[in-house]
């Protein structure tokens, strides 16, 4: 197999001179751990890598960080996606936040990501990790003593034992074979099946008792790449007054209900949202249980073909059954 | 408004807020009270220019301060004043309607329907069945939990 | 000589229950099933209480609670002037006594931080000296530092007592806990009983080694002047801070940081002057009401951060670094930004780079 860290420092090289920056992973503060790379000069192209690590969306700084809709010269912006990250960028696109023509993707199929939190609870003491990947069904962590193997359903985050899109479905260049979805159609919404079987008084004590731990540190909004009103978020503006400063249940409650359903029909379920939870909340239920909606009412998943445009966003006179 | 679990129990008022068209909705309420229809009295009209105003964020907002019920009332689709606020609203205001059960929240506690201005009896109808079906489930106990202040204010 | 005790792991919970009949006891718990992350709660039966690990929020909310209500108003009309208004305000805090249990050296710095600027100035915060008052620490050697510590780069160490009431070393399945204060022994009764000399003397053992140990690599306490001398690099914020998303979680789970908000909440008559948590992170945290920012940017807010941290808090407090060296905003970030690598980067000349 080959080595995909160095075949992808090796194709942006080649085409570093078209391109203003280069966004992509490099390794993080410990062995496990990765972070965004802002790669603006050729030289320093040796510090992107690829892994199990690298779970981070970089969709989300393309109009927050780069206002990539305005390009002042010829160059590109090239951006590293996993499936769920082309996702967000077909959406970005459907919606008009950036033009294809700007960016040069380099598309990694990709076997899932791995969740610190979870990998701690298996294994708290882990040190001197050296490498971090994935042999089949399972994840490989090489320690200076010895090798700990982990079957995968057990340390991925929890968008990617459901992930249906592994493959990028947008790309100027694919870097690795493509790979089988660990969940089909029909599993996609297991998870949200699992609430529904809890009766309407237990469903709200679910979601009172996890949504009580919120600190409202916004990193949910943040972290998505669709969430593009940035300082002017009626979560956070004084006129009109949406949220108070209380932090009542009441309050997160309804911060989460607005952070949602403003992503009505637009979340490309890539699952930030709950990867950079401090208190560990599900919130990624919540929206899959509107995608779901949206899919069964108006037959539509946000991010898939660049042509279309997210359903609540427009009308149909003649829609019937509503 | 809801303060305690004891007494919202014993409340035999409760409160509906009611978001209606101007140009159809309003006036249908506005009929059914010229010809005298009897109707429920627990319903607070909200008057606004379009369904297509609607944000769903309204509803959810009043749903989890603790009003009872909420009801949305506009034009007929393909009647709109503006001629699409309504096909914009629709779409939302169902997908809200398909939510809210996924939160815990009863789904009849919402009901979205579309009267125009001459249909007063049709109007009755409405606000006497949503009245009915409030009162079926009950007062709405609303959201708490434990980073509730101890201190309430008496209208939180 | 200070009274020394031994309790068993199996009798912390009724060591607990004792206390809470005395006072509130706030102890690391989980978050909830299947979950990693920790955080300070009132004790209570039903929760577990996880000592084995730094809670991924500080307990700075015991001292200084994320929202606090200052003073609750109320319009009143005047019954015999209908033109004139009253206004009534009450501003009772009703403050109990708190052990927060179970926290570590760095969380406890962060209150010897908070006391500089809310005690020691030239006014003094009534809220948070009530509460501060009323809070005991019993606190836990640390021994379970991983790669995002840093204590002793920032003038502390696992073994540091500063600040705490009671000191708690992990020995024998148990622990032995001494009194450090008064205030402290007060409560040595209600904990266990004397603890044996053989485990007085292991948990000695212990603190000496613990002593001897460096959590964190170099010395981020100088780096006040490397600070100003590579302010107006923007090229270097940049570099440093583009993968920023500008939540706030770092400032949210730092026991350091102490900026907040005063809001007034009210409608129609009545209403409440809150003081919540801020975010130096946030484009609202110096937005003005002319609607002018001077740090519109996330590079200039994250400068700010650092400069406050390692270089304006010294110098305006004895070269008291506003930092624990905790690592929780390293843990916690989205993006695993970490903090001490910008400190370190600091010193690099601009013409060193490239």
């Amino acid at each position: 197999m080959e080595d995909k860290t160095k075949t992808l420092q090796r194709e942006f090289l080649k085409v570093f001179e078209k391109l203003e920056v280069v966004l992509g992973w490099e390794p993080g503060y410990d062995s496990l751990h990765a972070t965004p790379s802002f790669i603006r000069q050729a030289q320093d192209l040796n510090r992107l890598v690829w892994n199990p690590l690298c779970s981070q969306n970089l969709c989300t700084y393309l109009v927050k960080t780069l206002n990539a809709s305005v390009r002042e010269d010829d160059k590109k912006i090239g951006i590293c996606v996993k499936g769920c990250d082309s996702r967000s960028l077909v959406a970005l696109i459907q919606e008009k936040f950036v033009t294809r023509e700007t960016l040069y993707i380099v598309g990694i199929p990709c076997e899932g990501t791995v969740d610190w939190r979870r990998l701690m609870r298996l294994e708290p003491s882990l040190k001197d990790v050296q490498e971090v990947h994935i042999e089949g069904n399972e994840l490989d962590v090489e320690t200076a003593q010895k090798t700990y193997r982990f079957p995968l359903q057990h340390v991925l985050e929890q968008r990617c034992l459901h992930c249906r899109y592994p493959n990028p479905i947008i790309y100027d260049l694919l870097i690795g074979e493509l790979i089988t979805p660990h969940a089909s159609d029909d599993q996609a919404y297991g998870d949200i099946e699992k609430i529904e079987q809890y009766s309407l008084p237990d469903r709200l004590k679910f979601w009172e008792k996890e949504l009580d731990r919120c600190i409202r540190c916004y990193a949910c909004r943040n972290a998505c790449p669709l969430c593009v009103c940035r300082d002017s978020c009626i979560a956070e503006t004084r006129s009109p007054k949406w949220l108070a400063q209380r932090c009542d249940l009441k309050e997160k409650f309804f911060y989460h209900m607005i952070h949602a359903m403003h992503l009505a029909g637009r979340c490309t379920e890539c699952g930030e949202c709950e990867r950079v939870c401090p208190v560990e909340i599900p919130v990624t239920l919540i929206k899959k249980k509107l995608n779901q909606i949206v899919k069964e009412l108006l037959d539509y998943e946000a991010g898939i073909d660049p042509q279309k445009q997210p359903p609540l966003l427009t009308f149909d006179p003649s829609e019937k059954g509503i | 408004m809801v303060n305690s679990k004891e007494e919202s129990t014993t409340k035999k008022d409760l409160l509906m807020v009611g978001f209606l068209c101007n140009w159809c909705s309003y006036g249908g309420a506005d009929t059914a009270g010229v010809c005298r229809f009897n109707q429920p009295t627990d319903l607070r009209i909200i008057r606004i220019p379009c369904t297509g105003r609607m944000d769903p964020l309204f509803v959810v907002k009043a749903l989890i301060y603790g009003a009872d019920g909420v009801l949305v009332s506009g034009c007929h689709p393909k009647d709109c004043h503006y001629n699409k606020g309504n096909f914009y609203a629709r779409r939302r205001l169902e997908v809200l309607k398909q939510f809210l059960p996924f939160m815990g929240i009863h789904t009849d506690r919402f009901r979205y329907t579309w009267v125009s201005s001459s249909e007063g009896q049709l109007w009755q109808q409405v606000v006497t069945e949503f009245s009915e079906t409030i009162h079926g489930l009950g007062p709405n106990l609303g959201v708490h939990g434990e980073s509730d202040a101890k201190a309430a204010m008496s209208f939180f | 000589m200070s009274e020394k005790i031994f309790i068993a792991q199996g009798e912390l919970t009724a060591m607990l229950e004792r206390l809470s009949k005395e006072m509130d006891v706030w102890v690391p718990v989980e978050m909830g099933d299947e979950k990693w992350g920790v955080r300070f709660l009132p004790y209570h039966r039903d929760n577990v209480v996880v000592l084995d690990r730094q809670s991924t929020i500080s307990p700075k909310n015991v001292v200084f609670p994320q929202v606090e209500t200052l003073l609750h108003f109320r319009y009143q009309k005047d019954d015999n002037d209908p033109s004139k208004q009253r206004i009534d305000l009450e501003d009772r805090q009703d403050v109990s006594s708190v052990l927060v249990f179970g926290a570590r050296p760095c969380d406890v710095r962060g209150f010897l931080t908070f006391d500089q600027v809310f005690l020691n100035g030239r006014y003094k915060d009534p809220y948070y000296e009530q509460r501060r008052k009323k809070t005991l620490f019993a606190t836990l050697l640390c021994d379970t530092e991983d790669s995002a510590c840093f204590c002793s780069s920032v003038g502390s160490s696992p073994g540091d007592k500063e600040g705490s009431d009671l000191w708690m070393v992990s020995v024998d399945d148990g622990y032995v806990i001494e009194a450090l204060n008064e205030r402290g022994r007060k409560l040595i009764p209600l904990m266990g009983k004397q603890a044996a000399p053989e485990q007085i003397e292991k948990a000695q053992r212990i603190q000496e080694q613990v002593n001897s140990k460096r959590v964190g690599e170099g010395d981020l306490t100088q780096s006040a002047k490397d600070f100003t001398g590579r302010f107006t690099d923007m090229d270097y914020w940049r570099d440093m801070i583009s993968k920023c998303i500008s939540c706030g979680i770092c400032t949210f789970v730092c026991p350091t940081c102490y900026c907040f908000n005063i809001t007034d909440e009210s409608r129609d008559l009545e209403g409440e002057r809150l003081r919540s948590w801020d975010s130096c992170m946030f484009y609202h945290y110096t937005l003005e009401a002319s609607g002018h920012n001077p740090r519109p940017e996330k590079f200039e807010r994250y400068r700010n951060r650092v400069g406050h941290k390692f270089s304006y808090f010294p110098d305006k407090y004895n070269g008291m670094i506003s930092c624990c060296g905790c690592g929780r905003c390293i843990r916690s970030c989205p993006v695993s930004i970490d903090i001490r690598r910008i400190v370190y980067q600091l010193k690099e000349a601009v013409d060193a780079r490239v």
